[in-house]
């Protein structure tokens, strides 16, 4: 492979907030192995907003030679700020639903973040490893049973194409939890018997619609509130416990049974999301955990997970406590960091990281919760991907000025969820 | 305490009638009971306790309203096993809001305790300080907030001193398969437990409508598990009998509350505004009140006094029933009711028996041997702890059982004089974010 053409060690050295918008980049051909470490890695962003941006400029601090490039984004006033800091030039920033497209033709770019609003990103993330291209992705990957098939299906043939991937659940990159997992998995607390995690906090930014603003454009500037962009809250934030705990168990659950509902945020502003969920999730050998998430304002804040085993138990973020007592005393990078200087340097080392899958199931887990909250049934894991066809995906031809009426927030009985019939329940207490 | 079949009387001690307050009925002779509560569980309850010991007569009954008090002892006449011990006279039949006081002044010696929820703790109070104090059996759970629980201590408190039995129907606790369990349990079988869930979710209620004659208050509580202040709330209504499992292995309640929920899926509304229009001159105006406040999920965590956190899921709702307990320890579990897995295998194979006739039988002998069962303090404890699970979901806020047990003001229940037939009591729909008082 020819070694790629880029920025000299110079051109790194004078910071990436110059001059960038005057180089020229181009004779870039084909994916390819980096044979120096400061090889210049070529960044575009797909989604400008607080995340996208925030990951733009973790990856820029997290390792030398990064360049944002090129940024995408629906709205033209949410990539100004980004295509300021990042000097990127006119050419090389695309506004619109399909701006993610005009980014990934660019050959130049080397790797590209993804973070818009998850119910994209099964779409932007197959289209990436499509045009061959390294992923950093925000969490959850989908908020669909359809899209966590897409995203699984891309992640393998990204493990093909020798493409990196790696996803903002960045406690997997956080030393004291990776610390304190190599000891869990050790058995320093015995075999796991139970286990708790929490998302519990006030409410978040909404945006009052404008006048003359259409559905869609509302509903994208919003996203947070509309399941099939965010998911739901437990999809969207409540995710990172969640694969915490499938980190410790290094499984997945078998079953789940969630409750939940609308209580406090009723308003139509809030779209159709609920604020709160109650989860059991069963994982193998009937270990029960529980799982609990809540945006109501006012409230204890509380995120946080905990692992209990047969000889100790642990918060999974530095202690261990019983038999094995045990407390990180390293450092602890900060992880937004982490998670793109080990993404960098995979991709540098020629072992490129592929956190597709793994990402894939904990979001696969968040959306089986929310179905079963919105449904109030139990079920198992296996029934939900084998019968669950769910498709909150965007269709191909959405335009932002379309129509888009907000379905009601679940209830269940009058919720139907897909798939279902009655005899999947489990009959046992 | 002890639920192993209960000594026999052994017969030596004749019942002396007339002003023998403190050996209330203790030895072979008549047990007069009096019956508050004659719905359904009411009658239920005094059927077992009839075929629980063939000495016990029912002289009085009362109930909120006077035709299922007549109807209540037309019920037990009817029935061929009973009728001979049914010996309620016309002026013993009693009615009314204050019907638990003039019932306490009668010559029973045992009350059956049947009535709303909401009620059970004055009526306790009123049973053991009558001029003939009785011993109680009372229906789960036996008080809707705080006050009173409370209320349940110190009536417990004072029947311990007068020698006064109280059994409550969370009947689970005199099932010899779950009592030989606990044993085990507690004896270190299944190591020290770390984790525990329980369960009592399940498809909905009745809603009934007012009939003729009742005011708002009396169809309020003829429809009493809708409101919180009469019920309080499935979760203590119905789940306390599966909490109580769990603080039983624990061998006390929780140190610690966190819990979410709300109403999802309760809507009555064709009822609830035939009800509405019924007492506001044809008007469906604001209906919802009557569609009532209770919600109808909630998922809790209950943290235990050695750091133990467990899960409490309950409602009503078209989902899957989820019904049980389950206990984990570090050297095996068990599902709280037969069984052991783990180190220590084991399974119950001995007599099963109905809990819920078993209650009353431990509750007569233990009378009739002088040794009269408490139960009030655990019961309230339970019925608190449940309280303490609803009032962090209504609330949103953690809080440690200290708090709701010494600093808490929780007091649903209108003051006693303001109970007459009238207007209905209304509290809003929690929106999950209560202040806590």
């Amino acid at each position: 492979m020819a070694k790629r053409t880029g920025l000299t060690r110079r051109e790194f050295l004078t910071g990436s907030a110059m001059a960038i918008g005057g180089l020229a980049l181009t004779d870039i051909t084909a994916r390819m192995a980096w044979a120096a470490p400061t090889d210049t890695i070529r960044v575009g962003v797909i989604g400008c907003g607080g995340r996208g941006t925030g990951a733009a400029k973790n990856c820029v601090e997290s390792s030398p030679g990064i360049k944002i490039i090129a940024l995408a984004d629906a709205f033209k006033d949410r990539l100004d700020d980004t295509k300021k800091h990042f000097n990127v030039p006119d050419n090389r920033c695309f506004v619109g639903l399909d701006a993610y497209k005009a980014l990934l033709a660019l050959a130049e770019v080397d790797m590209v973040i993804l973070a818009t609003p998850p119910g994209f990103r099964p779409i932007h993330f197959a289209a990436t490893i499509e045009a061959g291209k390294h992923v950093f992705m925000e969490k959850p990957v989908a908020v669909c049973p359809k899209g966590i098939k897409m995203v699984i299906a891309a992640s393998q043939e990204a493990a093909k194409k020798k493409l990196a991937v790696v996803a903002g659940t960045q406690r997997r990159h956080e030393a004291r939890y990776v610390e304190t997992m190599k000891r869990i998995h050790d058995g320093a607390i015995g075999t796991i018997v139970a286990a708790q995690c929490y998302w519990n906090q006030g409410g978040l930014w909404f945006k009052e619609r404008e006048q003359g603003q259409s559905d869609v454009e509302w509903q994208l500037r919003n996203w947070l509130y509309f399941t099939w962009l965010s998911g739901d809250h437990i999809c969207e934030q409540h995710v990172h416990n969640i694969d915490v705990i499938n980190w410790a168990f290094n499984m997945l659950p078998d079953e789940v049974h969630s409750i939940g509902g609308r209580q406090f945020r009723t308003e139509p502003k809030y779209g159709n999301i609920y604020d709160h969920f109650g989860t059991e999730f069963f994982y193998p050998g009937d270990v029960r955990t529980i799982s609990i998430c809540r945006q109501i304002d006012g409230l204890d804040f509380n995120a946080s997970e905990r692992v209990i085993g047969t000889k100790g138990w642990s918060d999974c973020g530095g202690s261990i406590y019983g038999e094995n007592a045990w407390k990180y005393s390293g450092a602890n990078p900060n992880p937004y960091v982490q998670e793109h200087a080990d993404l960098i340097a995979s991709i540098r080392n020629g072992t490129p990281l592929n956190e597709g899958q793994r990402v894939a199931e904990s979001t696969l887990c968040a959306i089986m919760a929310r179905e079963s909250a919105y449904s109030q049934q139990r079920f198992r894991r296996t029934w939900f991907t084998a019968k669950c066809n769910l498709n909150l995906l965007p269709p191909a031809e959405l335009k932002l000025t379309d129509a888009k009426p907000v379905p009601p927030a679940a209830i269940p009985g009058k919720y139907q969820l897909d798939g279902w019939v009655s005899d999947n329940t489990p009959k046992k207490a | 305490m002890s639920t192993t079949p209960a000594t026999k009387p052994n017969g030596a001690a004749a019942l002396v009638t007339g002003a023998m307050n403190t050996i209330h009925a203790a030895g072979s002779g008549i047990i007069k009971v009096g019956w508050l509560g004659c719905g359904d569980r009411g009658r239920g309850a005094i059927r077992q306790c009839l075929s629980a010991d063939p000495g016990t007569e029912v002289i009085a009954c009362a109930d909120l309203f006077e035709s299922k008090a007549i109807s209540g002892r037309e019920y037990l006449k009817q029935n061929p096993k009973y009728k001979d011990r049914v010996n309620i006279k016309d002026d013993q039949i009693f009615h009314g809001f204050d019907c638990h006081e003039k019932l306490a002044q009668t010559d029973c010696d045992l009350l059956v305790m049947a009535t709303a929820p909401a009620f059970r703790a004055r009526q306790m109070l009123a049973a053991i300080n009558a001029p003939k104090p009785k011993h109680i059996f009372t229906e789960k759970p036996v008080a809707t907030d705080v006050a009173g629980c409370r209320m349940v201590m110190e009536a417990s408190k004072i029947a311990v001193q007068k020698g006064l039995a109280i059994v409550c129907g969370t009947q689970r606790r005199h099932e010899f398969s779950r009592v030989a369990l606990m044993e085990r349990i507690h004896a270190g079988q299944i190591g020290e437990l770390v984790a525990g869930q329980c369960y009592f979710f399940c498809s909905g209620i009745w809603y009934r409508k007012a009939m003729p004659s009742m005011s708002e208050l009396e169809w309020q509580c003829h429809n009493w598990y809708h409101f919180t202040w009469l019920s309080g709330d499935q979760v203590c209504e119905q789940h306390v009998h599966n909490i109580d499992m769990m603080n039983w292995c624990f061998n006390g309640p929780p140190k610690k509350f966190m819990a979410i929920g709300g109403r999802q899926t309760r809507n009555y509304s064709a009822d609830a505004k035939e009800v509405c229009k019924r007492y506001n001159n044809g008007s469906d105006a604001n209906w919802e009140k009557y569609n009532g406040n209770i919600w109808d999920h909630v998922f809790a965590e209950m943290e235990y006094a050695n750091g133990a956190r467990c899960a409490s899921f309950s409602g009503h709702g078209p989902g899957t029933d989820r019904e049980g307990e389950k206990i984990v320890g570090t050297k095996g579990t068990s599902d709280c009711s037969s069984r052991i897995e783990g180190e220590n295998p084991w399974k119950y194979e001995g007599q099963h028996v109905n809990g819920q006739q078993q209650e009353h039988i431990d509750l007569l002998e233990s009378i009739r041997a002088g040794k009269p069962l408490n139960e009030g303090q655990r019961i309230a404890e339970s019925t608190l702890t449940a309280i303490g699970i609803r009032t962090a979901a209504y609330s949103g806020k953690s809080f440690s059982w200290n708090w709701l047990m010494n600093a808490s003001k929780q007091d649903l229940v209108p003051p006693q004089e303001q109970l007459k037939p009238g207007p209905g009591h209304f509290d809003p729909i929690s929106t999950g974010c209560d202040k806590l008082v």
